[in-house]
């Protein structure tokens, strides 16, 4: 079973576990048995129609699954998924403040 | 509540400091205390400096690589200690959650934002914002002397 490590803020939805271990064999397969075992998780990983949120990105080991065959990349039970989002900004864009 | 003691507090306005006029970012770790007389209480014992990964004139925007995320949350981990927010600066600008902010941001973590001006810092807030990245909620911030 692959290990999949959850980040902190979304362990209320684990029951507090850090890592939890699932069958699959593709990144969506894993990641379909995660939110199935912890449905309340679903709604911070997938938005309504489905889709992975846009700043969540998945590592399979040390590599992001975008540049590998994304979530039909093939896992093994040795793998070790990680949920890391994207996150950016800046004070640039809408003229507020006083930049 | 987000409180962020000295050491940590330190860090996080040297790094906005030595980083002007562009913005700067950096990981805040250390550990949450559910259901105190205050609420959650999220103590930042830890502040790591990350790279601006944006690749175009950093002055008015910041990007954290993901990879350096991940390794912070690895540090986190293996300190006992939890990943609990960003920070960033906005230089000669006030620490307001913008539109890039908001748009580029996770609903998972705590956002502090440190205005530096004229290469000094300022003021600061915590802002918390939601899944579809459509609004944030100011979160009490608490830093030394403040």
């Amino acid at each position: 079973m692959a290990k999949i490590l959850i980040p902190t803020p979304l362990r209320q939805f684990t029951d507090k576990n850090d890592s939890v271990e699932l069958a699959g064999a593709t990144v969506a397969e894993v990641m379909a048995a995660l939110t199935q075992k912890f449905p309340d998780l679903r709604k911070q990983l997938f938005n309504d129609e489905g889709k992975m949120r846009s700043f969540v990105n998945v590592y399979l080991n040390d590599e992001d699954i975008r540049y590998l065959q994304k979530d039909a990349t093939a896992v093994a039970a040795s793998d070790t998924l990680s949920i890391v989002p994207s996150i950016a900004g800046g004070s640039h864009g809408d003229g507020h403040g006083s930049h | 509540m987000i409180r962020i003691n000295e050491t940590a507090w330190a860090a996080m306005v040297a790094h906005a400091e030595a980083t002007y006029p562009n913005e700067c970012c950096g990981a805040m770790l250390g550990q949450t205390k559910l259901g105190t007389v205050d609420g959650d209480v999220k103590n930042v014992t830890l502040a790591e400096r990350l790279e601006n990964a944006y690749a175009g004139a950093q002055g008015a925007r910041y990007e954290v690589r993901p990879q350096d995320l991940a390794a912070a949350e690895k540090k986190a981990r293996a300190a006992g200690l939890d990943l609990i927010g960003i920070f960033h600066s906005h230089p000669d600008c006030d620490a307001y959650f913008s539109k890039t902010d908001l748009e580029n941001s996770c609903p998972w973590y705590s956002f502090v934002v440190l205005s530096v001006k004229g290469g000094r810092f300022d003021h600061a807030n915590s802002f918390l914002p939601n899944a579809e990245q459509t609004a944030a909620e100011k979160e009490e911030l608490i830093w030394p002397k403040s």
